[in-house]
């Protein structure tokens, strides 16, 4: 799963980026609705939000952006990322209806316990929050989310912001073995903090998905973009 | 909806919350808007704050250090002289400046500090604005042997640093934050950010703000300020207070006022948010008079913001009260009509610092100096026989290069050429 701010550097190159994110054969596309404050976000992404809030980046654009890239890529799993403000500010159940319709099944809101999605009124089956969890989860909180039908969980590499050097958290092997003890087990990606192949791969052993988000800003700020993704090539097959 | 008025409603309702208040749509306010991963360390606090809140030990030991280490009960001042200058209702002041570290903040902080001792914590984490909350914790860091990492926006950092020089001598660590507006809330954040990176610490938040259980926490430790201007006020007039008039930029010192007159029908409570130098989006921090209703750093309140949800700047001569949020029980009772709301201006507040010096011999805080403005315009409106009383949440003496400047410039410069050339 590669991650993008849409809006950073401008509208028009985010939606670029997710091209070239998408052909060199991403399987699922993060898309983050910048935020101006990004409470759980490392420096990379919290500057790339800030960037694109300053173009005054409305949700309206934002939504716009996720319908052409749909226009585009009928097939391409798309996942979305925002704060919960945004959404807030926006109204949940039109916000979840919007998504709905362009295909997006999966959102992700870091500040928003999963728990609460529904009484917010963005109750929908088929547009379904993702739990991001860390090592620190408890065996029965495990429980109770598993038992609510989340079909996609993220997993904390470890305790840290996101683009913040790679390890990956002795427990998180338990959870995995947990959530994969399921009769019909929800997908798992691991994310904050991969960079390099390597460790894209070791998470891949563990893991359906490796989440990249602040190394591909990093490279796209270096402009190194299209080399980067060819060093994932392999990752990408696996 | 039909509220059930019994004796003690809303003291019980804030109380036994689990951390919602109030019916807005579609979810009460206050709430726990938190990255899952910050979770068990909440559910831990409020875990134990709701057995230490009943346990007389610790009540005991809790009020023990409040009299020992900060000087409790603080003074309840009438103000003859002002109310004289005035010519309208009785003006009292609680001196809350009077504390140790010179604010209300230590009282929370003392609170907060034998609870993070009984989970057996190392490492406290604290954010601070004005930087008052931050010297309290260091305080009491220093006082009970935790490592301490207080968060402090640049902007701020920069003009509290006196501040910061009390907290680096206490042996605790600041970090100035430079992002975002380099503020309160930029601090909030690298404060969550740090606890995210080492889920073990303390986190050790300075108002009645953030996720539950937060604003009920610090609004339990803080209502001792009311409880005693309840009995101070009796035995000096006699009765009640007619109106409690308190500064608001979390909340904490107002929650701490409040609190035990909420249920006292007759008595008013007023906050007071600042009004900066106008009332456009960047220009004040008043939240609850111009903000509106959102969901950030884990919490339901009033934020201010933009039209997309993203939060916007904030201004306030005083650095206490320069921030984008509100208590939710601040705005489940603005909502409810218990507490009013009212601005006061950077000019006014300065102007007020300067009246109570010099007819009382008081220096308050800047944050405090909001409450005393909107008190003096109050009090000229209303008949003699009324009772009027101000918190002073801090003194202003941590202000010393904000006022100067204002009041008397050139000595100001002549001062910090004079150090210069040493």
């Amino acid at each position: 799963m590669a991650h993008l701010v849409l809006g950073y550097p401008s509208l028009a190159e985010s939606l670029h980026t997710a091209e070239a994110y998408i052909n060199a054969g991403v399987e699922i596309l993060e898309v983050q609705i910048p935020f101006s404050h990004p409470t759980a976000d490392g420096p990379v992404i919290t500057l790339a939000c800030q960037e694109a809030v300053a173009q005054g980046i409305s949700m309206q654009d934002c939504i716009e952006a996720i319908r052409a890239l749909r226009a585009r890529f009928p097939m391409q799993e798309i996942m979305v990322m925002s704060y919960v403000n945004r959404i807030y500010a926006y109204g949940f159940q039109r916000f979840v209806t919007e998504m709905k319709a362009e295909g997006v099944q999966h959102l992700i809101v870091p500040d928003l316990p999963v728990d609460l999605s529904s009484a917010l009124g963005s109750a929908d089956a088929t547009v379904k929050f993702v739990p991001v969890l860390a090592a620190n989860t408890s065996d029965a909180r495990l429980e109770k989310l598993l038992n609510m039908g989340f079909d996609f969980f993220y997993l904390m590499s470890d305790f840290k912001i996101t683009g913040s050097g790679f390890s990956l958290h002795p427990r998180l092997q338990a959870i995995v073995a947990k959530i994969k003890s399921r009769p019909m087990p929800p997908r798992i990606g691991i994310g904050f903090g991969i960079s390099t192949p390597a460790q894209a791969r070791l998470v891949l052993e563990e893991a359906d998905v490796a989440i990249i988000g602040s190394a591909l800003i990093q490279a796209q700020k270096a402009g190194k973009l299209e080399e980067y993704l060819e060093s994932l090539q392999d990752v990408f097959q696996a | 909806m039909i509220m059930d008025l019994t004796a003690t409603r809303y003291r019980d309702l804030i109380l036994d919350s689990k951390g919602g208040f109030g019916t807005p749509n579609p979810q009460p306010y206050g709430g726990s808007y938190i990255p899952e991963v910050l979770l068990p360390g909440l559910q831990e606090i409020a875990a134990a704050f709701d057995h230490f809140k009943y346990d007389a030990g610790f009540l005991a030991d809790f009020s023990d250090t409040l009299r020992t280490f900060s000087g409790r009960p603080t003074a309840f001042t009438p103000l003859p002289r002002l109310t004289e200058a005035i010519g309208g209702a009785q003006i009292f002041l609680k001196n809350e400046g009077l504390n140790h570290t010179g604010a209300h903040k230590i009282t929370h902080c003392i609170g907060q500090i034998l609870l993070a001792q009984r989970l057996g914590k190392q490492r406290i984490i604290a954010e601070t604005g004005a930087g008052q909350h931050g010297y309290a914790t260091a305080a009491v860091c220093a006082r009970f042997g935790l490592d301490c990492t207080v968060y402090m926006g640049k902007k701020d950092y920069e003009r509290q640093r006196p501040n910061v020089y009390w907290m680096e001598l206490l042996g605790t660590k600041v970090v100035a934050v430079e992002e975002g507006s380099q503020t309160l809330n930029d601090a909030v954040i690298a404060a969550f950010k740090d606890w995210v990176a080492n889920p073990d610490s303390y986190y050790l938040l300075g108002s009645a703000v953030g996720p539950h259980p937060y604003p009920a926490m610090n609004t339990f430790f803080q209502k001792i300020v009311g409880e005693e201007i309840r009995q101070q006020c009796e035995e000096t007039t006699g009765r009640l207070p007619d109106y409690c008039v308190a500064c608001v930029g979390g909340g904490s010192n107002a929650m701490g006022m409040f609190f035990d007159f909420l249920d006292e029908e007759t008595v008013q409570l007023i906050g007071v948010e600042a009004g900066g130098r106008g009332t456009k989006p960047g220009e004040h921090a008043a939240k609850v008079k111009r903000g509106k209703k959102g969901i950030f750093e884990g919490y339901h309140s009033y934020f201010l913001q933009d039209e997309d949800g993203n939060i916007a700047a904030t201004h306030s001569v005083s650095a206490g009260l320069d921030y984008c949020g509100v208590s939710p029980i601040l705005a489940f009772l603005a909502d409810e009509g218990r507490v009013q709301f009212e601005t006061a201006s950077d000019e006014a507040a300065l102007a007020a610092v300067k009246k109570l010096a010099q007819l009382e011999g008081i220096i308050p805080a800047l944050e405090s100096a909001h409450a005393f403005a909107y008190a003096f315009e109050l009090a000229a409106e209303l008949p003699k026989d009324k009772i009027v009383v101000v918190n002073a949440s801090g003194r202003g003496e941590k202000d010393l290069f904000i006022t100067m400047r204002h009041f008397q410039e050139d000595s100001l410069i002549a001062y910090a050429q004079h150090l210069l050339q040493k």
